[in-house]
């Protein structure tokens, strides 16, 4: 504990000024962090394997239309990916995200469809996501409820009762609404740019702002945060609040994609940001993760199905590859902490 | 949800919050069956309950291996997966391999059981946290049934002989309740009559101090994980013999039904608390309020949402007396949440 402790606050620190005197330290400094990211490096080589063999072996792969149409398409579970990654941070998990993004999706449709304007839509959906986090954070932080049996229910009870209400029918959108109103790849670099910026910030707050420490803190040990004076009750339900809100935040993205809201939308997505985060390096454990690494995460197992499409293997395998990738990465996870602690 | 992290210990009697847990969701399903009988008309009869058993023994099968796994602390997602898995292997080997059927459920039991070593491998003895690797399984089995059938490819064409195993009746019960009995039984058995029961427990409260108290912990967890690998392969025959055809997505879902059905039956998320006959109650309140609400003419959506709601209902009237108790008295040094 101490020493992840220290190492963050390494972490934090500005890096010493770069001059020959130097040289032996910033050696030192430089392998002192390749040893810190290695699991964040070693996903990073694997995509970039990955990415090396596409291009030798299928360079239409790099087709620029298709490939932007697949990161596009990829932006809302990069963000549903960070959130979920914070949540695991502070030791906490939440399955509702798929459903909390299909409701939030069916929202943006209706009131779309009703005229609202486009800002107050945006507003009102991500407030609702925010809404609807806060009732799990609410039962999670107020109750003391295990996260991941509350947002079991709340995932049921949410998707239910979606299909109720929409019995599977599609909500047409107005056609200012797709890509924002914007041309198709002006709309597609926006969203990839809002998903990208999102990332940094919350890269960046979480490694150097108090509050981003903080979730490290309560992950790390709820009962020593809260002996430093940190109220981690606070922190949890503010997490999940996040989390909702930014799934919130992820639906308008994925709305505005296509012509129709698709109310089954985000089923399976709470599992493929999970699983994201954990192949980044975000332990479920807590205390333990980068954003940058899930970054690295989603990018791998995003690639998985257009790289079978494009090297004529059977897609049917890709549950299958992605699958192996969670428990190759959790293996070496398991193998390298137990180097460690020998 | 890591075996590891349950070090607190627990400061209430816990057979009185059990009994009195397994009490109320008692009265819950007698409620349901009250209520239900007097809006349906058909809802009482003896085939209509034949009806319930039939449809809730695959999820009643995989909800009472979740038991003991939970009990230990840890989770497994993968058995929905591992139905669908073993459901097309067992049609491979009848049809393509040419087995006899007796023949190709003992080799699906088998690959139940290997696939259920491998969790074991990875949570036992790599000590990996179980969420994370059943996540992973969750994703492998499933894909290779889709890999294997190439998505499209079902197997149907059972003998009669077979489809008796799940449509007809023997005994005066369904055929597959009579394998749902003795799962139920040797479960039960197990977890409150055995000291593989109590190992189970008492890895749930504490890992390390079952360690230290001499409990082989990596032996036992094991063990649990390939009792539901077997089991799920178990449901995944009784599945086929029920529908007359196995597919690739057989089962899915029903890990979340199963996890369902055991923590309304009152067994703790955490580990160390908890019962099989509770589970049991879990399964039936699950299965009525599925069927009454058809013969209700409620949507069917009701059902899941209801279930939802009575999951949170029962996990909020645990935790009340106790946040009751600390809003009455001073605040004590408690335990934060985990």
């Amino acid at each position: 504990m101490l020493r992840r402790f220290s190492r963050t606050g390494f972490q934090g620190g500005r890096a010493p000024p770069h001059s020959k005197t130097q040289a032996p330290n910033l050696l030192l400094r430089d392998f002192d962090l390749m040893q810190k990211y290695s699991r964040e490096i070693s996903v990073a080589i694997v995509l970039a394997l990955l990415l090396l063999v596409m291009a030798i072996a299928a360079p239409a792969f790099y087709e620029p239309q298709p490939l932007l149409s697949r990161l596009a398409r990829e932006a809302p579970t990069l963000i549903v990916a960070c959130g979920v990654a914070l949540v695991m941070v502070a030791r906490e998990i939440d399955i509702s995200i798929g459903s909390i993004f299909a409701l939030c999706g069916v929202c943006a449709g209706l009131l779309a469809g009703s005229g609202w304007p486009l800002i107050a839509v945006c507003g009102v959906v991500v407030l609702i996501g925010a809404v609807l986090g806060a009732m799990n954070g609410a039962l999670v932080a107020g109750l003391r409820l295990p996260s991941i049996v509350v947002t079991l229910a709340t995932m049921v009870i949410l998707r239910e009762g979606l299909r109720w209400k929409q019995q599977g029918a599609f909500i047409n959108l107005p056609d200012a609404w797709q890509w924002f109103g914007l041309s198709q790849r002006g709309g597609q670099w926006t969203l990839i740019a809002c998903a990208l910026i999102l990332l940094a910030v919350l890269a960046w707050v979480s490694r150097n702002l108090a509050a981003g420490r903080f979730l490290y803190a309560v992950g790390s040990n709820a009962e020593a945060a809260r002996l430093a004076g940190l109220r981690p009750r606070w922190i949890t339900l503010a997490v999940f609040v996040f989390m909702g809100a930014l799934a919130g935040l992820a639906a308008l993205l994925n709305v505005v994609q296509s012509p129709q809201v698709d109310p089954k939308s985000g089923t399976g997505l709470e599992l493929k940001a999970i699983a994201a985060a954990v192949v980044g390096g975000v332990a479920v454990s807590g205390g333990r993760g980068n954003l940058w690494g899930v970054f690295v995460g989603v990018l791998l197992l995003a690639c998985i199905n257009p790289a079978l499409t494009y090297l004529h293997v059977e897609a049917y395998w890709e549950k299958a590859i992605q699958g192996a990738i969670i428990l190759l990465a959790v293996i070496f996870d398991g193998l390298r902490n137990r180097r460690s602690t020998n | 949800m890591a075996a590891s992290e349950n070090t607190t210990p627990r400061r209430h009697a816990i057979g009185e919050v059990l009994f009195r847990h397994e009490t109320i969701l008692l009265l819950v399903l007698i409620a349901e069956w009250f209520y239900f009988n007097s809006v349906g008309r058909r809802f009482g009869t003896l085939d209509n309950t034949f009806e319930i058993m039939r449809h809730s023994a695959e999820i009643g099968l995989l909800a009472l291996v979740m038991t003991p796994i939970i009990l230990t602390g840890g989770i497994d997602l993968s058995v929905g997966s591992l139905l669908g898995l073993c459901a097309i292997l067992f049609g491979k080997l009848w049809r393509d391999a040419g087995m006899a059927l007796p023949l190709a459920a003992g080799c699906t039991l088998l690959i139940g059981a290997l696939a259920g070593g491998l969790n074991a491998v990875l949570i036992a003895r790599l000590r990996l946290p179980a969420l994370i690797v059943t996540l992973g399984t969750y994703s492998l089995f499933r894909g290779l049934a889709e890999a294997i059938t190439r998505g499209v490819d079902t197997f149907t064409n059972f003998p009669d002989s077979f489809l008796a195993l799940g449509q007809q009746h023997f005994a005066g019960l369904p055929t597959q309740v009579w394998f749902f009995l003795v799962v139920t039984v040797v479960i039960w058995l197990l977890v409150h009559r055995t000291t593989f029961g109590r190992s189970l427990r008492a890895i749930g409260f504490s890992p390390e101090g079952a360690r230290y108290a001499g409990l082989p912990v990596e032996r036992r967890i094991a063990q649990a994980y390939i009792l539901a690998g077997v089991v799920s392969a178990l449901a995944a025959i009784i599945y086929t013999a029920r529908l007359g055809q196995a597919k690739a997505d057989a089962g899915t879902g029903y890990e979340l039904f199963a996890i369902t059905a055991v923590v309304l039956g009152g067994t703790s998320i955490f580990g160390g608390v908890g019962t099989v006959h509770g589970t049991l109650f879990g399964v039936a309140a699950i299965a009525v309020l599925d069927n009454g609400l058809v013969h209700a003419r409620q949507p069917r959506e009701m059902a899941g949402m209801l279930t939802g709601v009575l999951l949170l209902a029962a996990l909020g009237a645990g935790a009340l007396p106790k946040l009751l108790a600390k809003l009455r008295g001073p605040r004590h040094s408690s335990a934060p949440p985990s």
